[in-house]
């Protein structure tokens, strides 16, 4: 009995110091805070990934700057643009080289759901990438803007995570 | 600064160390005080509104206004064997157009070159209910403001014409999409596979009857 | 993605066996800027034959333009080169206004002027930074980016899009410029003179950039004119043709620019043409932003439903990569019959095939940079 309450005195002791967590939430704490995008834009959407990299909307506040350009190195595949028929399957190769865990945005309208280029009697583009794979994350616009796709970055560490951990900002 | 190995062209003149004062200064620096200087490698040419002979009129209103039907449409290839007529460029955008048998196109890409003009582009248009395929050969001059169109018409059902390869070497991409959408085929082309359409491919996307 | 697809061995010239193999580059790769796949054939560390494949991307733009009338198909018309969007709208309505003779008022025109050139300059940012970054320097691209964004704020105040403006419609512009433009405009040309002189001692002057561009890539002027490269690759190789001044249109023969042209025709010329361009776009916003009249900015009799009248009909611009033009062809009705759309980027691309043969591969992607490719503009 005095163990038990010397140790629970002594977790008490060193809470300031030490904290204790499910390793799952470390983890998935983690990876949120440092996802790896693979550098797959094919399309218009692409400069706004790219402007969103830059220096005034910088998602390297939130650990996401690392464009890798293999994917085995990569954990998060932002598809921004569109996705050709001609494309898909390179697209499902670089998907199934990523290793695990690994995530999906589909960026601007094209990934979503085809985008601006489908009309009866189209021939070319697929009608959005989660024809190909499961999408975690999607981002609408044409092109969507940086900010919007910080959002959808912070709504998939939302997903990994369980909490939101960044303000949700609110229209004036 | 090292040489860099660079075949000395007849006007340019190497300046001794990198950033050295262009010998030739920019046109007339506007007061604003900017400068744009160049600092470069070699003296650049820069052209002034003199060394370009344009044939257009400098009107500050654009659209010019449409010319009456008495002024006359210049032709500055009258001279060439094929019935090349002027056309006027402020209604349809080209200066010279021809209407070619198809088996005069390839005479045409060599008139055109020698008179050193450069190929724009090639396409086809697809008129099914007159049972033709048209295709249009796009060239533009260099220098001057000489925009030529050649057209010829080929049946639809045996759409076949003679490539220009040989004399335009840029007409390789053109003729292979040309195909791609149309399924025309350009005799003596090396390579008429699929160019913008997957591989395996075997469709014309850009025919009236192409049905998905 | 670089695989090896298979080991020849071949003769060379001199009867020594020369072992060749294929390797991919692209579709997905960093300095591709899109999807385009090169097959390149290797004799070690030299490119023996480069094969650009393409259609990755390919959109069916030509085919849309035969189900849209002419109003839908503004949007796609940004889409095509989306750097230099404004130009390419700009063409496709003028090739409209044309046809239906429409007199667009002045106003509208100077407008058209100073958003194109902006757009001009935010595209040779875009690639400036993006050359650079192929050719390893990774900050350059972080403050085209900087400057790039007031470029961006500016045109969001007038257009309400960053990227893909569909600003033009035809007969005019969808909405008038208020003093907030002109004000950010004009002293957005007062900072960014600094900022180009500050990128040539940064860059230019560079040993490095100079080392790797200087006689890298040559490619002549007949070159130029057998496969119909335009833009600053003909100017980069002593070809001063600008369709600006060469066939002008709008308002542009009313401004004092000079058109960049470099003798030697290597990667370096074209690499200064671009810079100089930007500073000469500068010269022209401040002038059209003097001489900028008042007035309407669309014309009076725009038909609702827009017929033209049957025939073809041409408009000619310069984009930021070169000479991009539209040919329409109608039958008198809503939809036109054929849209073709003559890109720069497919004209400048096919010589690489010639051009590369026996360069070293950095080599030869410093001259696939350099010809600033948007792989959208080829596959349309």
């Amino acid at each position: 009995m005095e163990a038990q309450e010397d140790s629970a005195q002594a977790l008490k002791d060193c809470a300031p110091y030490v904290k204790f967590a499910k390793l799952d939430e470390l983890l998935a704490l983690g990876r949120a805070n440092s996802l790896w995008p693979l550098t797959f834009g094919l399309a218009c959407c692409a400069i706004e990934m790219m402007a969103a990299g830059a220096s005034r909307f910088d998602l390297a506040r939130f650990g996401a700057e690392v464009f890798r350009p293999s994917p085995r190195q990569a954990d998060l595949m932002i598809v921004a643009g569109t996705i050709n028929k001609k494309m898909a399957a390179a697209v499902k190769t670089l998907y199934d080289q990523m290793p695990e865990p690994k995530w999906v945005i589909a960026m601007g309208n094209c990934a979503i759901s085809g985008g601006p280029f489908v009309f009866p009697g189209q021939y070319a583009v697929i009608e959005g990438v989660d024809k190909l794979f499961p999408v975690d994350v999607y981002i609408p616009g044409c092109p969507p803007r940086p900010e919007a796709l910080i959002e959808g970055l912070l709504k998939l560490e939302e997903k990994l995570t369980g909490k939101r951990r960044w303000p949700i900002v609110k229209a004036e | 600064m090292s040489t860099n190995g660079l075949q000395p062209k007849i006007d340019s003149a190497q300046p001794a160390s990198p950033p050295a004062a262009p010998a030739v200064p920019p046109k007339a620096a506007l007061t604003t005080g900017q400068q744009s200087t160049v600092t470069s490698h070699q003296t650049p040419v820069t052209s002034d509104q003199s060394s370009v002979t344009s044939q257009q009129p400098t009107a500050p209103n654009p659209p010019s206004p449409v010319p009456s039907p008495q002024s006359p449409i210049p032709n500055p290839l009258a001279h060439l064997s094929l019935p090349f007529h002027g056309v006027d460029y402020a209604a349809k955008g080209y200066h010279v157009e021809a209407t070619v048998a198809p088996d005069q196109v390839v005479l045409a890409a060599e008139l055109l070159d020698k008179e050193g003009l450069s190929l724009d582009t090639i396409t086809g248009v697809d008129w099914m209910a007159e049972g033709q395929m048209e295709v249009v050969y796009d060239y533009f001059h260099p220098a001057k403001a000489l925009r030529v169109v050649v057209r010829t018409r080929i049946p639809r059902d045996k759409a076949e014409i003679a490539t220009i390869q040989k004399v335009f070497p840029g007409a390789n991409w053109h003729e292979r999409e040309t195909h791609d959408f149309f399924g025309i085929r350009f005799l003596g082309h090396p390579n008429l596979t699929p160019f913008l359409l997957p591989e395996d491919a075997d469709y014309h996307p850009l025919r009236k009857d192409f049905a998905q | 993605m670089i695989v090896k697809e298979q080991v020849r061995t071949e003769m060379s010239a001199d009867g020594a066996p020369r072992e060749t193999f294929v390797i991919n580059i692209g579709p997905q790769h960093p300095a591709t800027h899109g999807v385009l796949r090169v097959k390149m054939t290797m004799d070690g560390e030299y490119v023996v034959r480069a094969e650009p494949v393409c259609g990755y991307i390919h959109r069916m733009q030509e085919k849309m333009g035969e189900n849209r009338t002419y109003a839908q198909f503004l949007p796609n018309t940004s889409r095509i080169d989306y750097l230099s969007a404004m130009t390419y709208t700009h063409a496709f309505v003028g090739a409209v206004e044309r046809a239906a003779k429409l007199q667009v008022p002045p106003r509208a025109e100077y407008i058209r002027v100073i958003t194109s050139e902006l757009n001009r300059i935010s595209s040779h940012l875009v690639w400036w930074g993006a050359f650079l970054l192929d050719l390893g320097g990774f900050t350059p691209l972080l403050y085209a980016f900087d400057d790039r964004e007031k470029i961006l704020d500016l045109l969001e105040g007038i257009t309400g899009s960053r990227l893909t403006y569909s600003y033009y419609r035809i007969g005019g512009l969808c909405n008038d410029v208020d003093d907030t433009f002109i004000k950010g405009t004009r002293a957005f040309v007062a900072q960014m003179r600094p900022r180009l002189k500050m990128y040539r001692g940064l860059v230019t002057d560079n040993i490095i950039l100079r080392k790797r561009l200087i006689d890298i890539g040559p490619i002549s002027k007949e070159m130029c004119r057998k496969y119909g490269a335009t833009g600053p690759v003909i100017r980069g190789s002593g070809i001063p043709y600008d369709v600006r001044r060469v066939e002008p249109y709008s308002v542009y023969p009313e401004f004092d620019f000079i058109i960049p042209t470099f003798q030697e025709g290597d990667s370096m010329s074209r690499y200064l043409v671009r810079m100089e361009e930007m500073a000469q776009s500068l010269r022209i916003i401040e002038q059209a932003l003097d001489k900028l009249p008042a007035g309407p900015v669309m014309a009076e009799k725009v038909p609702r439903v827009l017929k033209l009248p049957a025939g073809d009909y041409c408009y000619a611009v310069e984009a930021a990569r070169g000479r991009f033009a539209v040919r329409i062809v109608s039958d008198n009705k809503e939809i036109p019959y054929r849209v073709k759309l003559r890109t720069p980027s497919l004209s400048n691309l096919s010589l690489f095939e010639e051009a590369s043969a026996g360069m070293l591969l950095p080599d030869a992607l410093a001259l696939m940079g350099s010809l600033d490719l948007v792989i959208p503009d080829i596959d349309r």
